[in-house]
């Protein structure tokens, strides 16, 4: 849930040093879109690629790459 | 340091923040803050501090709650008179955030314990009600390269100024000059005082301590703020250094040894 989906993935990416992949599993779809807004907008990370990996209807799950700025 | 889950959730809204993050969170959870004052400043500055997440704050009050001091210090509550307002304070920011550790010094400030009581900060503000304990503070701090902050109310007015000595920045003696002699300055128990003027100069004493720990956006330095909340004006007028100011000129003597800062205009 919001913006705990950011946190955590925030708090993981400033972990990671330049260049490196963060994996982000999610199961909230509005989160998909605003975890890497948000982390393009704070010069974290870059969107690689989406791709959904549990496409069972209200239970679907997605799974986000993440390259660290 | 690893944040804890509950530390996770708790400061969620700040960690958010491009200027916070995980990094500040954890820099703010080892900072330590000296508060001089648990009043009417030191209220709100102790209160957001506490909440913030400040690792270690130590608070300084030698005080008792009296009814007359309810209406602007919002640390203390009614069943708290007579009570020692570091105890009141005390018991208040432990309920608000066990993650932070309150230390209480229950003594007034004075020039021979004002360097052991500041000794270690990170950051020192004042939020007491007279200059002398101002001009202390920042002599002290000046002496300890310590940064810190001064406010002080009036009525509907409120002014802040912020100080590095590390940078060599104006300070409050370079503007104020030596009012610690004879000085019959009218008090704020005789002049009167809105209660939220000094609970807006608190937040921002608060706002410049995080700040300057965090280092983000730009501190109250080579200026003082003047605020008036009859007009609602809020004015910024630039400083610079005294190059005669007895506390920070190049081979300033140890003021805090020397001076008495004479207690007899204090407002009680
Ligand atoms: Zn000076």
């Amino acid at each position: 849930m919001c913006p705990m989906t950011f946190v955590y993935t925030k708090l993981a990416l400033e972990k990671l040093k330049t260049g490196e992949i963060l994996e982000v599993l999610l199961d909230f779809r509005s989160a998909v879109k605003n975890v890497p807004e948000n982390c393009k907008r704070q010069s974290l990370a870059e969107l690689l690629d989406v791709r959904l990996v549990n496409p069972k209807k209200g239970a679907e799950e997605w799974e986000l790459r993440l390259k660290k700025i | 340091m690893e944040l804890s889950e509950e530390q996770i959730e708790r400061y969620s809204r700040q960690i958010v923040l491009k200027e916070v993050g995980g990094i500040g969170q954890e820099k703010l959870l080892s900072s330590k803050i000296t508060l001089i004052g648990l009043g009417a400043l030191g209220s709100p500055v102790a209160y957001y501090l506490t909440a913030a997440g400040i690792g270690n704050l130590r608070i300084i009050d030698f005080d008792r709650v009296e009814s007359s001091n309810l209406h602007r210090q919002i640390l203390h509550y009614t069943n708290d008179i007579h009570r020692k307002k570091t105890y009141s304070a005390f018991q208040k920011l432990k309920l608000l955030n066990p993650d932070c550790d309150i230390e209480i010094i229950n003594e007034r400030i004075t020039s021979s314990n004002s360097k052991e009581l500041l000794k270690g900060s990170n950051f020192v503000i004042e939020g007491s009600d007279n200059i002398p304990t101002k001009m202390l503070t920042n002599d002290t701090c000046i002496n300890l390269g310590i940064p810190f902050t001064i406010a002080g109310v009036l009525r509907f007015h409120g002014q802040i100024i912020t100080v590095i000595p590390e940078k060599e920045t104006a300070c409050y003696r370079c503007v104020f000059g030596d009012v610690t002699i004879g000085d019959e300055r009218m008090s704020c128990s005789q002049a009167g005082v809105i209660g939220l003027i000094p609970g807006v100069m608190g937040c921002l004493e608060a706002n410049e301590a995080i700040k300057y720990i965090l280092d983000i956006g730009d501190l109250i330095i080579n200026r003082i703020l003047y605020v008036d909340l009859l007009k609602y004006s809020f004015n910024f007028i630039d400083l610079y250094k005294n190059p005669d100011c007895l506390a920070c000129k190049k081979d300033a003597i140890d003021l805090v040894e020397k001076s008495d800062y004479g207690r007899s205009n204090i407002c009680q």
